[in-house]
């Protein structure tokens, strides 16, 4: 069977992923299991070239920036709609369209830090 | 001259004389060649013509000596010597001046049937016309010089030499009247009367005589001499020690004879054997006048030191050890022979090795030069600076043996051999060392053990001291005896035994106290119902008993504690309460003693313990124990004291100082207690408290927090878990954590306070704590700065932690607690109901709490993340904690996820090794 990829790289420019590779798991609050719509799992800054810092919750977590041996492709299934069936005759019906490629990945493989003093939390919140 | 001054026992002079009769008898004749020159020397001897033989009674004497030192290997020598018996004579006389003083006093004896048999008629020829002593069967009767004589059949005599004074021999004769009809055929006052009397005499004689001839170095002052000295043994036979043990000194010392004299070395058995017979045969020695003898040391010198020496080493190592308490002890050593040295007088070791080196090595340049041996005496005291004679002797010895060895002559160093125990060679002089000493075990004399011959004297048996009335002590008798003689009474048996003179060392042990006054011994009843006399006698002896003791304290306490066991017939409980009081007047002596230190009141002690003998004293024997219970609470009350120290300082000082040991056990204790257990507090939940008893409540846990007093688990005691055994076995036991309950904890008593249950305990505990805790709080706030605030905040998560603590805890006991309930109830009535007080102090546990965390809230918020989160997670299993769970619930979004990091794993083994089997 034949999946048709769909790339649009030559009209607009291919927009590029990123990885976020964590040891360790983002847990959610028990009580907020139902509503995790719009939540901030944490905040990623650049410190410097190829450093990452990720605060999740009181833990801050350092990483670094690597490149993938082989890239990878972010793709986006497609139900091919009957219209578009006539125009190719192509009888698959599902189209894989690329949305991005990611060459690199942010690796956090270090013990998080915690954060608990009280003005530090203070100053992200008003970040 | 040690021989001579010997005075044998009547048998062993009978056994002697028949031994060495057959010997005597073939020397005779030389004897007549001697007797010769004896008379050409003495010219003014007025009784020489008199003597009916004197060959026979002068020589054989001689040969006698000769026949003991030499035996018949040696009768060359012996011709020699009486060949020069001038000049031995003159030796002898500067011998004899030393003996003389002994001879003097030595008792006389009953003549051997002997002497009358053999010499009877020469005898008697002599005696009648002559009333003053010319002849006599004991060189003592006899004033001024003499001659031994010595009768064909071996009896000896001695004949007096010279009588100038011819006016002391009255009262000798006169003794020697007494004498003959024993010694108890007058009171002994009377003799002891003209002995002294007699003494004195001599001593003018002996003044008189002395001052003629420069030699006598000692003018012997008898009137003041101790009684102790001037009976101290003389002679070998005198000695009170074991015979065996004297024997074998005696061996030991004639071993050195040929390293002292330089002669050849002899079979000792010869030398013993000779030396026994010498002691045994007295001979006294002619006095010469004019004697010169320095120059004839060549060879008989030698010989008469030699005996010399045998004869006061003997005397001296009487007192070797100490341990026999015997006549000669130390009197005997100022003997010019010896030096003697006590060695726990010069404690400096410096000083004391000079001393030994002068005594060992420097020869004596004296007329009579004898040699030395050197005594040191109390050598067990001589451990002040560093053990100093000790090291002395020893580096002595190391030298010599050393010495020794090295010389390729054998019979020195068989000599060497025998420089045992206290005998060591010194490399330049050749003498022996006797040491004596009280404790042969006493650590410093340990190198000195292993190289020398111990001898132990032990303390001499009743029956060699026959009047050995003051417990075998003969110095502490003579010391009495001399003592009665000073005061003139005549003795009787009465006074002897009320006499505490003699009874210097009695001081028995506390037991023997104890079991004296608890036992009335039967003699002692016979004795005191016969006499009134006797009554007072046991009176003294116990005063002097008790007095000797002098310890009353323990004394008094044996008899506090062994007392009521006696089993003495008190229906009335008179006696008992008699002996009570007199204890408590004792001790109030006792006390007041002690406080002013006027000992002389002691004197007032021992009649109470007389007095309780008198009371109660059975004839059974006594089961005493040793008093053990002052000891025993002197360290319980210092324990208790610390405890209540310690527990004074937990207090604020505005409380503890009006807590006085004084009066804390008998007016505080049991009344604080009162008021630590209320009756009013109900065993019921805290909530269900009505408002007085919530205010009691408080006013309790405010009380225990002031005196800092709360409960503490302590594994259940046996005794405790009996009392409340009705609780379940798995729950500990709650006490006060000063246990100040102990503090009225007395035998047999039983505190009226009560006894909170347990479920009150614990529910006092969590207050108190939280009441402390809320204190310090509170007192550290007040305290500005940062670090406080910290604290305090600190101090609010461990508080919050506790709550949590209890809520959790309770709320799962609350879960299981029907079914539980249940089951106990069948087991027990009594399990229900603590189990039911316990449920109720759960729930009341919960209500304080869930009003402590109202409380706590408003002071100070939980700002941390980590209270947050562990509130956070709390929120579904307690709806008491509301105010909590929307704290959280305000920050949910700010931080709705957490990261959970991954730890790494290994899939290794792992097993525990111990580094024991890693070594095997």
């Amino acid at each position: 069977m034949q999946i048709r990829l769909k790339c649009t790289c030559q009209q607009e420019e291919c927009r590029e992923w990123s990885i976020i590779e964590l040891q360790g798991v983002v847990e959610s609050h028990p009580s907020l299991v139902d509503h995790l719509q719009n939540l901030e799992i944490g905040r990623l800054c650049c410190v410097s070239e190829g450093n990452y810092t990720f605060t999740v919750g009181y833990h801050e977590l350092s990483g670094t920036k690597m490149a993938l041996k082989k890239p990878l492709l972010v793709l986006k299934k497609k139900k091919v709609g009957d219209a578009f069936e006539s125009d190719s005759s192509d009888s698959s019906g599902v189209e894989l369209e690329v949305i991005g490629i990611i060459r690199h990945r942010i690796l956090f493989k270090t013990r998080p830090m915690a954060l608990i003093s009280k003005p530090l939390v203070k100053d992200k919140k008003n970040l | 001259m040690d021989e001579e001054q010997l005075i044998p026992h009547a048998d062993e002079l009978e056994w002697l004389e028949t031994n060495s009769f057959l010997v005597e008898s073939e020397g005779e004749d030389d004897l007549p060649f001697i007797a010769e020159e004896i008379r050409q020397d003495d010219g003014d001897l007025p009784f020489s013509a008199a003597l009916p033989r004197p060959h026979e009674s002068q020589v054989s004497r001689k040969r006698s000596w000769s026949e003991e030192d030499e035996g018949s290997e040696n009768i060359g020598e012996i011709i020699k010597r009486e060949e020069s018996g001038n000049k031995r004579r003159a030796l002898d006389f500067l011998e004899r001046e030393q003996d003389e003083d002994w001879l003097r006093y030595s008792p006389p004896q009953k003549k051997a049937p002997a002497v009358h048999i053999a010499s009877e008629s020469d005898v008697l020829m002599v005696e009648p016309p002559v009333k003053e002593k010319i002849l006599s069967r004991f060189a003592v009767e006899i004033e001024g010089d003499c001659v031994p004589v010595t009768g064909p059949y071996g009896d000896r005599v001695y004949a007096k030499m010279k009588s100038s004074k011819t006016d002391i021999e009255g009262p000798k004769k006169q003794r020697k009247e007494h004498l003959k009809y024993g010694l108890l055929s007058e009171p002994i006052g009377i003799i002891i009367k003209k002995l002294d009397h007699e003494a004195f005499a001599k001593a003018f004689e002996e003044n008189d005589c002395l001052s003629c001839h420069q030699t006598h170095s000692e003018v012997p002052t008898f009137s003041e001499k101790l009684w102790v000295e001037k009976y101290a043994p003389c002679s070998f036979t005198e000695l009170l020690s074991d015979e065996q043990t004297n024997r074998e000194v005696l061996l030991w010392l004639k071993q050195w004879d040929s390293s002292v004299f330089g002669s050849q070395v002899r079979s000792t058995t010869d030398d013993v054997l000779s030396a026994l017979r010498r002691h045994s045969s007295p001979v006294q020695h002619k006095r010469f006048s004019g004697g010169e003898t320095f120059f004839e040391q060549g060879r008989a010198a030698p010989f008469t030191r030699q005996s010399l020496k045998s004869w006061n080493a003997d005397k001296h190592i009487e007192n070797v050890n100490g341990f026999s308490e015997s006549w000669s002890k130390k009197a005997t050593v100022d003997h010019p022979l010896e030096q003697k040295i006590n060695a726990s007088d010069d404690r400096s070791s410096l000083t004391l090795e000079s001393k030994i080196l002068d005594a060992v090595q420097i020869a004596s340049v004296t007329a009579d030069s004898k040699p030395k041996c050197l005594v040191i005496d109390e050598i067990d005291g001589a451990l002040g600076e560093g053990k100093g004679a000790v090291e002395v002797i020893l580096k002595l010895v190391v030298a010599d043996k050393k010495a020794k060895v090295e010389k390729p002559n054998s019979t020195q160093q068989s000599l060497s051999e025998f420089s045992s125990r206290r005998g060591k060679n010194s490399a330049t002089l050749l003498r022996p060392v006797i040491c004596i000493c009280n404790d042969l075990y006493a650590p410093a004399l340990r190198p000195l053990r292993q190289i020398a011959r111990v001898h132990m004297f032990v303390q001499p048996t009743i029956s060699r001291v026959v009047n050995s009335f003051a417990e075998c002590d003969i110095r502490s008798c003579l010391n009495t005896l001399q003592f009665l003689n000073k005061k003139k009474e005549t003795l009787n048996i009465l006074e002897v035994g009320s006499q505490v003179v003699g009874h210097k060392d009695i001081s028995r042990s506390c037991i023997d106290i104890w079991n004296k006054i608890f036992q009335n011994g039967k003699s002692n009843r016979a004795k005191s119902s016969t006499t009134n006399l006797n009554g007072h006698g046991d009176f003294e002896f116990m005063y002097s008993l008790l007095s000797n003791r002098g310890d009353y304290d323990l004394t008094m306490g044996g008899i506090h504690e062994n007392f009521l066991r006696l089993s003495y017939i008190d229906p009335m409980m008179i006696k008992t309460v008699t002996c009570l009081d007199m204890l408590g007047v004792s001790d109030s002596l006792h006390q007041y003693i002690m406080r002013t230190q006027q000992m002389s009141l002691n004197a007032f002690q021992p009649p109470f313990a007389i007095a309780i003998k008198r009371l109660i004293a059975l004839v059974d024997k006594p089961n005493i124990e040793w008093p053990k219970s002052i000891q025993r609470y002197r360290a319980m009350s210092l324990e208790r004291k610390d405890l209540l120290k310690n527990w004074q300082s937990k207090i604020s000082p505005i409380i503890s100082r009006h807590l006085s040991t004084e009066y804390f056990a008998e007016d505080f204790v049991s009344h604080f207690l009162h008021i630590l257990v209320p009756p009013t507090l109900r065993p019921i939940a805290l909530h269900l408290f009505s408002e007085r008893e919530k205010d009691d409540l408080a006013q309790l846990v405010d009380t225990m927090v002031s005196y800092s007093i709360t409960y503490k688990n302590s594994k259940a005691e046996p005794l405790k878990g009996a009392h409340n055994n009705g609780t379940a076995k798995d729950v500990s036991i709650l006490i006060l954590d000063p246990p100040i309950g102990d503090f009225i904890n007395f035998k047999d008593y039983q505190p009226t306070h009560l006894e909170l249950s347990l479920a009150m305990k614990q529910v006092l505990l969590h207050e108190v704590e939280k009441q402390r805790i809320l204190r310090e709080n509170s007192g550290r706030s007040l305290n500005p700065g940062n670090e406080c605030n910290k604290d305090s905040q600190d101090s609010t998560i461990t508080k919050l932690e506790v709550l949590h603590d209890i809520i959790t805890k309770s709320a799962s006991v609350k879960g299981n607690d029907k079914p539980r309930l249940a089951m106990l109830k069948l087991e027990n009535e009594d399990n229900h109901k603590n189990l039911n007080s316990k449920s109720k102090k759960i729930v009341s546990n919960t209500s304080v709490t869930a009003e402590v965390t109202g409380d706590l809230k408003k002071p100070s918020r939980p700002i941390s993340f980590f209270d947050r989160f562990r509130q956070g997670c709390n929120i579904d299993s307690k709806n008491h904690v509301s105010n909590l769970q929307k704290a959280a619930t305000a920050e949910r979004d700010s931080r709705p996820f957490l990261f959970k990091y991954n730890e790494g794993f290994t899939n290794a083994v792992k097993r525990s090794v111990k580094i024991r089997d890693l070594l095997l």
